[in-house]
């Protein structure tokens, strides 16, 4: 099977953040990066499949030269090659531009399967990996939780039986013909540590350097972020044990409505 | 006109679709309400009841079950006739798994998981969660419209939603869906006793600290959990003590919540706790120590003694 | 099951710190430079990324460095600024006085402020490019011996359960064999503390004193005080009786790191290192130097002070120790930086050697010590020798013989002065609170703690960044549980729970109803800074390294 992961280089999760003077993003220039979780568990389920059914793992980043942190991680991790599509620009770009720069980096390599993350960490829109099997012209599912592959002899003639997660604790398991692309949800196994030999690996690897395609109109644009506000002051609520509790009760029944 | 993609299965409405309902009718044009699925009518007929243009049934056999690729179809084709301005979605998983790739089709801006929508003369401002809820951003939908959005689940109430007069017209449109161009095969749903306790899931959540001082005395967090019909959770403390497992643990270590309603009982509030939960709408706050970090994010506070005001709010509760 | 993973490589170094990244350049340039067979070069480092658990002050001298990366500026060395202003301060509750000249050893003029995070990621970025492997997430938790000589190290196994189960992600630790190990685990390190234990190499040394340094780093207006201002202090808010001081380094855009340090052999159990940079912090001229500016990092790390009679024997058969690991650190200068990377290079040039000679022997490795002893580090260290001891005698003795020092170079009628290990100088409660012992969880000068300007343990440790995997065994092996509810609460009060900065000691109710207490370990605090390990009354505390990767994320600092 040959799959490509496509995968993205975020702010680390405890980070504190900080918003840029312009307030048009956060500050990040002296921040600490990782691989976006939900990707690090779309690579490790292309990891298991390449290891089940034998084949090829490409992993693919859009973003400013820094994702090459990232793309060694995966390489160390076990993925064969990688394809680095680098702009600054795409650290903060929409759905649309990157989609754009990954489709044009990876549509001649006729993979059998697309993997990435539900969505990210840092903007979290949720949709280059539905846009993309779009653009590509795949059948997508979202949110999987399990992948059955029955991969063919030729290209582009396998199947998959996919578990998706829905609301609620329900599921639902849906087939498909590849080429398909999946997004994945975090838990969906166990990542693998990347070795000594795996770490060592990793340098000799390819990683080919993509310009972006030269210009894509942005679907959506950040004008700006900020700190949520809260809406209301702290209502204390004083007087004995009965009265507070009375009035709590109160309000939250009229005032807040969530009772 | 703006057109609401709604959601239903099996007749059931799902709630969200009030909520998108609301955050449409913010806008102040007319609405127009779409839902597809089989046995849509009882949905319809629901639905129908709020201040709409009218609700239109999209009908085909290809529809019948969920699949992205025949909602695409189907939405599509209905966008074409209908030539809204602006489509709303609730961001349920359903709408996660087509909406993109339907907004791809059309050619048109989406905005994802908005929680408010400022409108100035002819501009849009949607905003929206990013970084895990810590941030909020200002998103501006580029291109021409239509533009699409999909509203975070409880962002917008329900029951803000305007009802018409009297009930809208509904409208079954056959939509002419070929089923060979459908290339998912959808099984049918089914539940799991999941492993872990989901608590991001949950609407309400009473949670508690080292104010409950002793493992027996969880029980009055339990009782007031039951009473509210909230899940339990605990801060990290209660979870390295044993007296909850870990699953139940709010925090840097643990989950990340956004319920409608936190009660914190005799938690302080160390920032490794509240990164966890300060993104819930209301949060409540009961601790003895009138100085305690919870208070400052709270929306309501009580500084007492947790074990006479929680007996006394389920007392209430029970009324 | 996996198989235990094996390398074989010629030059082994344990740390990717000043000392370790040094010993690694070094090597790299004298293999380009004499040629021959390939040399493999591997690099151990704990943390995630190069760089993450490095804290310093710092302001470099750059000696060093100067001769080891020659055209260091060209190459973009991350140099903040040039030291411009230099202030040394006597500290009152309320007043200051500045010492009209200053002192030569704290003169900085020629030297920059640098942040130690930054300068070892770029020093890591030249290794890189030389071809030699920096392994993060590796931390060696074993030696590997051949009889009695070193020839490697077992890193720690991964995936591992709370209970010391294997989960299925389970890889044990490598070993890695080495012709030479260079060890540069830095202050307290673990791996050098069981091979100086096991060779004996602290034979007939003094014991290795430490002092703790808790640093933030802040963003303030940025025309408030100039860049390249460099300020020390002494006095309040410690005793007489008390060793250490702060720092305050102004770094350009409204940088500033601020940090104190407090000797960890202060008599007074109750002494909280933590709340005593708080007191300094609420000082007049602190605070206002801080008002209306923003807490950015926060960390901690011990320091070795012991000076050159604390240094252990720094060569063995297979081995050398550098930097921090070997106490390297000039205490009277508050200097340590350039002597890692001088000792790892010297080191670098033993290894080299040994390995082209095929001799790996102490006899051989003897080359290293000896171009310590007439390099510029015996010439540094060896006047100063005495300066930490002499500060056990209180502040103004320390003081008389450090400007004595300046003169004799260091002589003293007993030499080595003595000296007891920091532990061993805590006194018990009813010692030195002989009218009766303090409640041992209250502090015993509490300060306010507003979270704008000063914080608490808990708040503090979230700005470090630390984070570990929550599921795996505890790092701090306490060999005697039992001591903490029962004698060490009344002999000590429990100091662990005030001289860890993290909050990763609390004692708290057994819950049985009895009223009896016992220690609780929140690991994942834990900011790797060794002064539990160090200061415990008992020395029932071994740090050992926690699964790789875990840490602190020491961004700038």
């Amino acid at each position: 099977m040959k799959i490509a992961v496509c995968i993205k280089q975020v702010v680390t999760r405890e980070w504190q953040l900080r918003v840029n003077d312009a307030k048009t993003w956060i500050r990040d220039q002296d921040a600490s990066f990782e691989l976006n979780e939900p990707d690090a568990y779309a690579l490790e389920e292309a990891l298991r499949l390449k290891e089940k059914h034998t084949g090829e793992v490409v992993v693919v980043s859009a973003g400013p030269a820094r994702a090459a942190q990232v793309i060694r991680e995966a390489l160390a991790r076990g993925a064969d090659r990688a394809i680095h599509i680098e702009a600054e620009a795409l650290a903060t770009a929409d759905a649309v531009t990157v989609v754009d720069a990954i489709a044009s980096a990876i549509r001649d390599e006729q993979f059998d399967l697309v993997l990435t993350g539900l969505q990210s960490d840092d903007q979290g829109f949720g949709q280059v990996g539905v846009v993309l099997a779009e653009k590509l012209g795949m059948p997508h599912a979202t949110i999987i939780m399990e992948v059955q592959a029955s991969p063919s002899a030729g290209p582009g003639q396998g199947s998959l039986r996919v578990k998706r997660e829905l609301e609620g604790g329900w599921f639902q398991w849906i087939s498909m013909p590849m080429p398909a692309l999946l997004t994945i949800q975090s838990g969906i196994n166990q990542l693998r540590y990347a070795t000594l030999k795996g770490i060592m690996a990793a340098k000799k690897k390819e990683i080919r350097k993509v310009a972006p395609s030269a210009s894509t109109e942005p679907n959506a644009r950040i004008l700006g972020v900020h700190f949520p506000e809260k809406s209301k002051q702290t209502q204390m609520i004083s007087g004995s044990p009965a009265d507070a509790a009375k009035e709590l009760v109160k309000r939250l029944r009229e005032e807040a409505r969530v009772i | 006109m703006i057109l609401v993609v709604g959601e239903q299965r099996d007749g059931r409405l799902n709630r969200a679709t009030w909520e998108a309902v609301a955050a449409a009718q913010q806008l102040g044009d007319s609405l127009k309400i779409a839902l597809a699925g089989s046995k849509a009518d009882g949905a319809a007929a629901e639905i129908a009841a709020a201040d709409a243009a009218e609700v239109i049934v999209l009908e085909a056999a290809a529809l019948a079950e969920y699949t992205s690729d025949g909602y695409i179809l189907a939405v599509a084709a209905v966008v074409e006739q209908e030539k809204p301005a602006s489509i709303v979605f609730p961001h349920t998983y359903q709408t996660r798994d087509f909406a993109p790739a339907l907004a791809a089709r059309l050619g048109r801006a989406l905005v994802t998981d908005v929680t408010a929508i400022k409108k100035s003369g002819d501009s849009t401002v949607y905003v929206r969660p990013v970084f895990q809820g810590k941030l909020n951003a200002d998103v501006e939908a580029l291109g021409p419209p239509p533009h699409l959005f999909t509203i975070q689940i409880g962002a917008f109430r329900a029951d803000a939603a305007k009802r018409g007069a009297s009930a809208a017209p509904i409208r079954k449109v056959n939509v002419a869906v070929d089923a060979s161009a459908i290339r998912q095969k959808p099984e049918a749903p089914f539940q799991e006793a999941k492993q872990a306790v989901d608590l991001s899931q949950a609407e309400r959540i009473v949670s508690v600290g080292r104010g409950i001082k002793g493992q027996e005395h969880l029980k009055i967090a339990e009782e007031l959990a039951k009473a509210l019909g909230a899940e339990l959770a605990a801060s990290r403390p209660i979870c390295d003590a044993g007296w909850l497992p870990m699953d139940r643990q709010i925090g840097s270590s643990g989950q990340t919540v956004a319920p409608k309603l936190y009660v914190a009982l005799g938690i302080s509030g160390a920032i490794q706790h509240l990164v966890g939960m300060k993104g819930s709408r209301t949060i409540v706050a009961i601790n003895k120590d009138p100085e305690a970090p919870m208070f400052e994010i709270a929306d309501y506070g009580i500084v007492g003694d947790l074990f006479e005001v929680v007996p006394a709010i389920i007392g209430e509760l029970n009324k | 099951m996996s198989n235990r993973e094996t390398l074989d490589v010629d030059v082994l170094i344990v740390g990717g710190g000043p000392a370790g990244m040094s010993a690694a350049l070094r090597l790299a340039q004298l293999h380009k430079q004499k040629g021959g067979e390939p040399l493999t070069i591997a690099v151990l480092e704990k943390a995630r990324e190069v760089g993450a658990h490095m804290l310093s002050g710092a302001v470099l001298d750059p000696s060093a460095l100067a001769e080891l990366v020659p055209d260091f500026k060209a190459k973009g060395a991350p140099l903040a600024t040039e030291v411009h202003h230099d202030r040394v301060y006597f500290l009152t509750r309320t007043g200051k006085l500045r010492f009209p000249i200053v002192p030569p050893p704290l003169s900085n003029h020629g030297n920059y402020i640098i942040s130690l995070n930054r300068f070892v990621k770029w020093l890591g970025g030249l290794v890189e490019a030389e071809g030699v492997d920096i392994f993060t997430g590796f931390p060696a938790v074993e030696v590997l011996y051949d009889g009695e000589r070193v020839v490697g190290v077992r890193t720690g196994d991964r995936g591992v359960g709370k209970h010391g189960e294997r989960k299925s992600t389970f890889e044990p630790g490598v070993d890695i064999r080495a012709k030479v190990t260079i060890l540069t685990d830095g202050v307290r390190g673990n791996v050098t503390k069981s091979v100086v234990r096991r060779l004996a190499l602290d034979a007939g040394r003094l014991p290795q004193l430490y002092a703790i340094g808790i640093k933030e780093l802040w963003e303030i207006p940025a025309d408030r005080i100039p860049a390249g201002t460099v300020m020390h202090t002494m006095g309040y808010p410690l005793r007489q009786e008390e060793f250490g001081g702060a720092f305050i380094y102004v770094m350009p855009n409204g940088l500033v790191s601020i940090g104190f340090v407090s000797g960890l052999d202060y008599r007074d159990p109750m002494f909280d290192p933590h709340i005593v940079f708080q007191h300094f912090k609420q000082h007049p001229f602190v605070a206002s130097l801080l008002e209306n500016g923003q807490l950015v990092r926060y960390g901690a790390k011990a320091l070795p002070e012991g000076g050159w009679h604390a240094i252990p024997r720094v060569h063995a058969d297979g081995v050398l120790i550098a930097g921090d690991a070997g106490g390297f650190l000039n205490s009277i200068r508050l200097k340590g930086i350039h002597l890692a990377m001088r000792t790892g290079m010297l080191a670098a040039e033993s290894a080299f050697d040994a390995v082209r000679a095929g001799d790996a022997s102490a006899g051989r490795l003897k080359s290293y010590p000896a171009a310590i002893d007439r390099s510029d580090v015996r010439r540094e260290l060896y006047p100063v020798r005495n300066v930490h001891q002499s500060f056990s005698y209180g502040l103004m003795s320390g003081l008389a013989y450090s400007a004595l020092s300046l003169i004799t170079g260091g002589w003293w009628y007993r030499d080595p002065m003595p000296a007891h290990a920091g532990y061993e100088r805590m006194a018990k409660l009813d010692e030195y609170y002989p009218s009766g012992p303090p409640d041992p969880d209250s502090p015993i000068r509490p300060v306010k703690i507003d979270r704008q300007l000063t914080f608490d343990k808990l708040t503090n440790v979230h700005y470090s960044g630390t984070r570990h995997p929550e599921d795996q065994p505890s790092h701090l092996i306490v060999h005697d549980a039992e001591v903490c509810g029962t004698r060490c609460r009344i002999e000590y009060g429990n100091p662990c729970t005030r001289f860890c900065p993290a909050n990763v000691y609390e004692i708290v109710d057994t819950g049985d109803g009895t009223g009896r207490k016992r220690l609780q370990i929140n690991a994942s605090n834990c900011v790797h800074c060794k002064t539990c390990d160090i200061m415990d009354p008992y020395q029932l505390i071994d740090w050992v390294p926690p699964e790789g990767e875990g840490g602190p994320q020491y961004e700038g600092m």
